[in-house]
């Protein structure tokens, strides 16, 4: 018996060593390469760089930049995840409660998915056009006489913010209510049937049984939704001008350290402190979600059985 | 262990199952990756030229562009230079890739031999330590008398690390028939006079506006007049680590704030929609009313590649070809351009300046380049996997003096001078292109002048004051250059 | 009153239809733009949207095919990379998430903090320490360098070991060990059937993220014969100064359509196996 636990323990040890060692190959070096990075001044275009301490990061908290770069990301993330969860789990509700049996669910999630099949690139062409100046939603608005005259909607802050927003909760609401949906139908049947003999309502069951149960998905859903959302570029980035045009309106903190990167002198140095303090940022959100949403269930999992 | 064996086994087996499918695992990449491919996975007709296989023991080139313009010259270099191969890789400049991709590659085994710059970013190669010094070819630059704004762009603290072929000279195209109706003459002399400075051609604006009723618009964006006021500045961009700025550029803020509160400016974004619409006539605002554009701030290559293509609506109803003249315009300017260096890294150093020196100091090609000789059947003797749509028309402008006046001529009665109502562009360029000063050209430049674009248009649009545009400006260029001084 | 709820659940279930459609509507109109914009001419759409298809499709093709861009190959290459990180992604993370669900070992908590902190590393920037030290393997231009770190992929082990918490039966692995089955044997043959639905649900997410990603490519692929479909796609708006805006949508909707043909395909697999799932207590 003894022997065999100590087996187990190895094999613990075996199933998590592709993983180690694939990251000690792929993932260390360029982790450790940023880290280091973030105390010198290099740059792209000069052979050599000098250790220059916290001078980096020094000067990222002067730039007022960068404060509205985190405020931005936040404000974009947060103002599409609350719709995007709200509605994916409206719509997981609605597809797996077997008394409203709508119809074809299925193929419903499936179409609500198709935008995040197509390439950021493509979406953000796509509605750069849609909304220029002389494009086809202020031909739309003012020949119905919804606006008296054309609205330069991408040249105003507001209006562009919105654009993202909208955009990012429309290519991710299809893919969370797949994992929501996915974590519900696994909820077994009988626990409901009980509910419904103890006479509780359809909010009840879904705030004591199906909240609690599909409670490792949800803090799933928002770590890699707050993940991504720390570091969303690609939009932002592609429907302007890629600086976070208008006025800075959608420079996100992603957006902010590839323009570093990417300046003509190629600041990887002054980039790589963005990148690290996103780093820290994010994690210690992460951890502070985790954190409030722990709880005794993590016991009692292993001893289930 | 028997499990670690087996565990081992699958991972084994996944890496062979990978390598499988990526047939080029050994070969070291950037040397040679023709060799990579056996030839049985050649479509022939689809391969770009250069990447034939190397069995028969030529010498490999590697040339990075960012379009597929120097591929011509490159097979018309293996014409005339049969035991060379040059391998042609295009990463396009969307988004920066081919920027990011160059700087990755720096200081690594992967870094190409030849690599072509653009306006925006050769300078701050230029200016670094990774390009090879080419004074070996100033005399031949001398002898073919290259615009001296050619060579200086490719030139720091004097010593010569890239050349070009072209010399883009800036111009002011404007439509005949709108000319004849508000000013009463459509000639290009005249029309000189008309719009010889920026004070006139406020002025002119004024006078479109009012006799189209507010229907024609003097230029479609604001950023029509970008490249013309930088290009008259007196100090550079940078002087002694400090941002400065220029009174030109204050100047330039004024007149686009005046073409935009005036309703001279089409509002329209260069490179986009409305922008081209102008060009064929077809622009209509919102509403459905029909708006025209009277002018367009372009260099050289704006009329094959711009102007020209989009000239002619969708359904061919709506034409402006022969309706348009080009003139210097308010202010001798220049706008873009491909310069070709050598990395230092090449191994291939004498191989690699033969090229440059074939690209942009050779008579014969250049004359080739610019009068339509490289056709697609022509790049097919060569080479057969040419595919179809490479070709260098007729017209570009080239930035030897010794060539441009040899060919001027033959412009008089072509293609181009059709679509100008008669106007030999060629000559009018050649006049223009001596007076183009690139002194102040710095690596920094695009970076310092992308970053108005955007605090200017909010300025434009009356959300926020100049101190505020200054301000937000100074914030942004602080992001990409840590190191300036910005008062 | 059993009455009475039938009527107001069909109330209900109205509202619902409605509001699906609505969200259909707004969810699928770009997509279909942007397939009808491929059929439509270069200045057709620059002179404004369509909702109906127009008769370009053919000359669009003509004109990437004169550009020299070899779609089929593309395909191919972005199938292959596609495919094998999903593969690799999808198995090394069940495996390495089972170890740490199903297992007690000394430093497993620190290991599963690390990875949760390993989601957290923005990617964009070290892509160029990525490309320099890929250069020293030689590995450059080489789909292996694109593959082979989805083997320690940090955010799909999250997915798992978060999933895997929840449909693991300890009996049956007891059960299957009281068999004489190896360890290595009860993941495969009793863990992964069970978690099929979750390793179909993370497939098509890595497969549809691998896909459409073109950063890491494009700065680790070279050769024009290595491209994948994204990176043929934007060769295409690299001239600036030609925009062939029909083409361009041709190219984006040819790559689009055999996702949307593999997702559709796909997509039935995870159906059927969360009702299966769901059949177990």
């Amino acid at each position: 018996m003894v022997h065999n636990k100590i087996r187990r323990i190895n094999h613990g040890y075996l199933f998590v060593a592709p993983f180690i060692i694939g990251f000690l190959l792929f993932g260390l070096y360029p982790v450790y390469n940023t880290l280091s990075l973030s105390f010198t001044d290099a740059t792209l275009m000069k052979v050599d760089s000098n250790f220059i301490g916290l001078k980096n990061f020094e000067r990222l908290f002067q730039d007022k930049t960068f404060l509205t770069a985190v405020t931005n990301t936040w404000e974009l993330w947060i103002m599409n995840f609350i719709p995007q969860l709200g509605i994916a789990m409206l719509l997981a509700v609605w597809f797996t409660d077997v008394r409203l049996k709508i119809k074809a669910g299925g193929v419903w999630r499936m179409l609500f998915y198709m935008p995040n099949l197509l390439m950021p690139a493509a979406i953000a062409a796509l509605y750069f056009s849609l909304f220029s100046y002389y494009g086809p939603v202020n031909q739309f608005l003012v020949r119905s006489n919804l606006i008296p005259e054309a609205i330069d909607f991408l040249r105003n802050k507001e209006i562009t913010r919105a654009i993202v927003v909208f955009i990012q909760w429309w290519m991710w609401y299809g893919q969370t209510t797949i994992l929501l949906m996915a974590a519900m139908t696994s909820i077994s049947i009988s626990l409901y049937e009980a509910a419904v003999i103890d006479g509780a309502n359809s909010w009840k069951m879904f705030r004591y049984i199906t909240l609690p149960l599909i409670k490792p998905v949800m803090i799933y859903i928002l770590v890699t939704s707050l993940v991504g959302g720390m570091q969303m570029f690609d939009i932002p980035m592609l429907l302007t001008d890629g600086r976070g045009s208008p006025a800075n309106a959608i420079l996100t903190n992603n957006i902010m350290m590839y323009m570093r990167f990417r300046s003509s002198q190629g600041h990887i140095g002054a980039a790589s402190t963005i990148g690290v303090m996103i780093f820290i940022m994010t994690t210690f959100v992460a951890l502070l979600i985790f954190y409030l949403l722990r709880e005794k269930h993590d016991d009692f999992k292993g001893k289930s059985g | 262990m028997k499990k670690v064996s087996l565990l081992i086994s699958i991972l084994v087996l996944f890496s062979m199952l990978l390598a499988a499918c990526a047939p080029a695992t050994e070969a070291p990449a950037a040397e040679q990756p023709a060799a990579e491919q056996p030839a049985a996975e050649q479509p022939a007709a689809e391969q770009p030229a250069a990447e034939q296989p190397v069995a028969t023991g030529k010498t490999v080139l590697n040339v990075w562009s960012f379009t597929n313009e120097i591929m011509t010259m490159a097979v018309a270099f293996e014409k005339s230079h049969p035991d060379v191969d040059v391998v042609y890789t295009m990463i396009p400049m969307t988004n920066g890739e081919y920027q990011t991709k160059l700087m990755a590659t720096l200081g690594t085994a992967d870094v190409p031999d030849v690599v072509a710059l653009e306006a925006a970013f050769v300078k701050s190669y230029v200016e670094s330590d990774f390009l090879a010094d080419l004074g070996d070819l100033l005399p031949y630059a001398k002898e073919m008398e290259v615009y001296p704004f050619v060579t200086d762009v490719g030139t720091h603290e004097g010593v010569i690390k890239a050349y070009a072929y072209q010399a883009t000279p800036g111009a002011v195209f404007y439509r005949r028939s709108l000319a004849k109706e508000y000013f009463g003459t459509d000639d290009p002399a005249e029309m000189q006079e008309i719009l010889g400075d920026m004070d006139k051609f406020v002025a002119a604006a004024e006078v479109v506006k009012e006799k189209s009723d507010g229907n024609t618009y003097m230029v479609a964006s604001n950023g029509d007049f970008m490249n013309l006021f930088y290009a008259n500045r007196e100090q550079p961009w940078v002087v002694d680590d400090t941002l400065t700025v220029d009174p030109m550029v204050n100047k330039m803020v004024e007149t686009v704030k005046i073409f935009r509160d005036n309703g001279y400016e089409a509002r329209a974004t260069q490179w986009q929609e409305g922008w081209f619409a102008g060009m064929n006539d077809t622009l209509t605002d919102a509403a459905g009313n029909p708006k025209k554009i009277f002018s367009y701030f372009l260099p050289t290559w704006g009329l094959p590649y711009v102007l020209a293509p989009n000239a002619t609506s969708a359904d061919g109803t709506s034409t402006t070809v022969g309706d348009w003249a080009v003139i210097t315009g308010p202010l001798p300017y220049q706008w873009g351009g491909t310069w070709l260096g050598v990395m230092k890294d090449s191994k291939k150093m004498d191989l690699a300046k033969e090229f440059i020196r074939f690209c942009t100091l050779d008579e014969e090609n250049l004359t080739n380049w610019a009068t339509g000789v490289y056709t697609n059947e022509y790049l097919k003797e060569i080479d057969p996997s040419v595919p179809e749509g490479q070709y260098q028309a007729a017209g570009d402008f080239v930035g030897s003096q010794v060539v441009v006046r040899k060919i001027t001529s033959s412009f008089d009665d072509s293609e181009m001078s059709k679509f100008l109502g008669g106007q030999n562009s060629y000559g009018g360029f050649a006049e223009a292109a001596p007076s183009v000063s690139a002194r102040l050209f710095q690596g920094s430049d695009d970076a310092i002048q992308r970053a108005l674009n955007d605090p200017l248009n909010s300025y434009l649009e009356g959300t926020i004051d100049l101190d505020e545009m200054w301000s937000l400006w100074k914030d942004a260029v602080r992001n990409e250059f840590p190191d300036l001084i910005i008062p | 009153m059993i009455k009475n709820y039938r009527i107001s659940t069909n109330i209900l279930r109205f509202f619902i239809y409605l509001f699906l459609a609505v969200l259909l509507i707004i969810t699928l109109l770009p997509v279909w733009l942007l397939l009808v914009n491929a059929t439509r001419s270069t200045l057709e759409i620059q002179q404004g949207i369509s909702l109906l298809p127009s008769q370009y499709t053919l000359s669009n093709y003509k004109i990437l095919l004169s550009k020299g861009l070899d779609l089929p190959r593309g395909f191919l290459n972005s199938l292959t990379i596609a495919a094998a990180t999903t593969v690799i992604t999808v198995y090394f993370s069940m495996l390495t998430a089972y170890g740490i669900v199903g297992y007690e070992f000394k430093g497993k908590k620190f290991l599963y903090n690390s990875i949760l902190v390993l989601v957290m590393i923005p990617m964009q920037l070290s892509i160029i320490g990525f490309y320099q030290y890929m250069s020293r393997f030689g590995l450059t231009d080489n789909y292996l360098s694109l593959i082979l770190p989805s083997v320690a992929s940090a955010g799909a082990v999250f997915f798992f070991k978060q999933y895997l918490e929840s449909i693991m039966i300890q009996d049956l692995i007891d059960a299957g060990r009281i068999d004489g089955a190896s360890e290595l044997g009860i993941f495969h043959r009793i863990m992964f059937p069970i978690a099929v639905p979750g390793a179909f649900t993370l497939g098509i997410f890595t497969f549809v993220a691998s896909w459409n990603n073109f950063f890491n490519a494009y700065i680790l692929i070279t050769s024009r014969q290595k491209y994948t479909l994204p990176m043929l796609v934007q060769t295409l708006r690299g001239d600036v100064y030609r925009h062939e805006y029909g083409a361009i949508y041709l190219g984006l909707a040819a790559s689009v359509i055999p996702i949307i043909i593999i997702y559709f395909l796909f997509s039935r697999y995870i159906v059927n196996g969360i009702s299966m799932g769901a059949v177990k207590e």
